[in-house]
């Protein structure tokens, strides 16, 4: 992986060894995943899917919402998927220009099936799981 | 001169016991195997996952790893241009808290495990 999924600002920069390390949660292997899964849910649909780990603080939906806020004013069509595994909780946020394409319940229906396999404490397969979903959700533009 | 007992005793050695086995050398046997039992059964079984992923997330446990943030490889004609990362550089990823939400953000979905 030559680490394009970038981690934006400051954040944890991961390399092809991140994952035997301590910094990272994730395997070499389950980044490539997300990493496949970002970019080619991105490119079938034409919208920017983006995918966040970490603390959300409270209350974690305004949180979220502006970190899309962030992420709207740089790119058109966003897609956020934040997720906090500290605080179980996983939120999707679609914009104006996504929205349209991805409802409220196809959103919910990916927020399921992310919530299944987070609950069996697979991190990296929910992220893939979900992203999937909403990339079938959209379609082709 | 002649023995009460049974006379198949007669003339045998006295059975008994060895009375050489120190009581570490029980304690090795009646707790020291079964613990080395257990130890090999614990590390076949617990053993191969803490190799492969020791930090592997479990549900309900803390999470202490810095935030991380990813967005989509550029498409492939883009890729002269230089990769931006979605924030600027000096700021905390988890500082957002205190902003208002952006009229941007119209939809979504909310979940917990």
């Amino acid at each position: 992986m030559s680490g394009d999924a970038k981690p934006a600002g400051e954040l944890v920069a991961h390399g092809p060894t991140a994952g035997r390390d301590d910094t990272s949660p994730f395997t070499t292997r389950q980044l490539a995943r997300i990493d496949e899964a970002l970019t080619l849910s991105s490119r079938e649909t034409g919208l920017t899917f983006s995918v966040y780990v970490g603390e959300l603080a409270d209350p974690s939906r305004a949180t979220a919402e502006g970190l899309f806020g962030k992420l709207a004013t740089d790119v058109d069509g966003a897609v956020l998927v934040a997720v906090s595994p500290g605080q179980r909780k996983l939120h999707i946020v679609t914009g104006e220009t996504s929205a349209p394409r991805l409802p409220n319940r196809a959103c919910a229906l990916a927020a399921l099936g992310m919530r299944a396999a987070f609950s069996s404490g697979d991190l990296a397969g929910g992220i893939v799981t979900g992203l999937r979903m909403l990339a079938d959700a959209a379609g082709r533009p | 001169m002649r023995r009460h007992g049974p006379p198949e005793c007669e003339g045998h050695a006295r059975v008994r016991y060895r009375v050489d086995v120190s009581v570490a050398q029980t304690a090795l046997v009646f707790a020291g195997i079964p613990l080395a039992v257990v130890a090999v059964f614990a590390l076949l079984i617990f053993g191969p996952s803490q190799l492969r992923q020791p930090n592997r997330y479990r549900p309900g446990k803390p999470w202490t790893y810095a935030p991380v943030w990813y967005i989509p490889r550029p498409l492939p004609e883009n890729s002269s241009a230089p990769h931006r990362a979605v924030g600027a550089p000096s700021r905390p990823a988890i500082e957002s808290g205190d902003q208002a939400p952006t009229p941007n953000a119209v939809g979504g979905a909310s979940g917990e495990w």
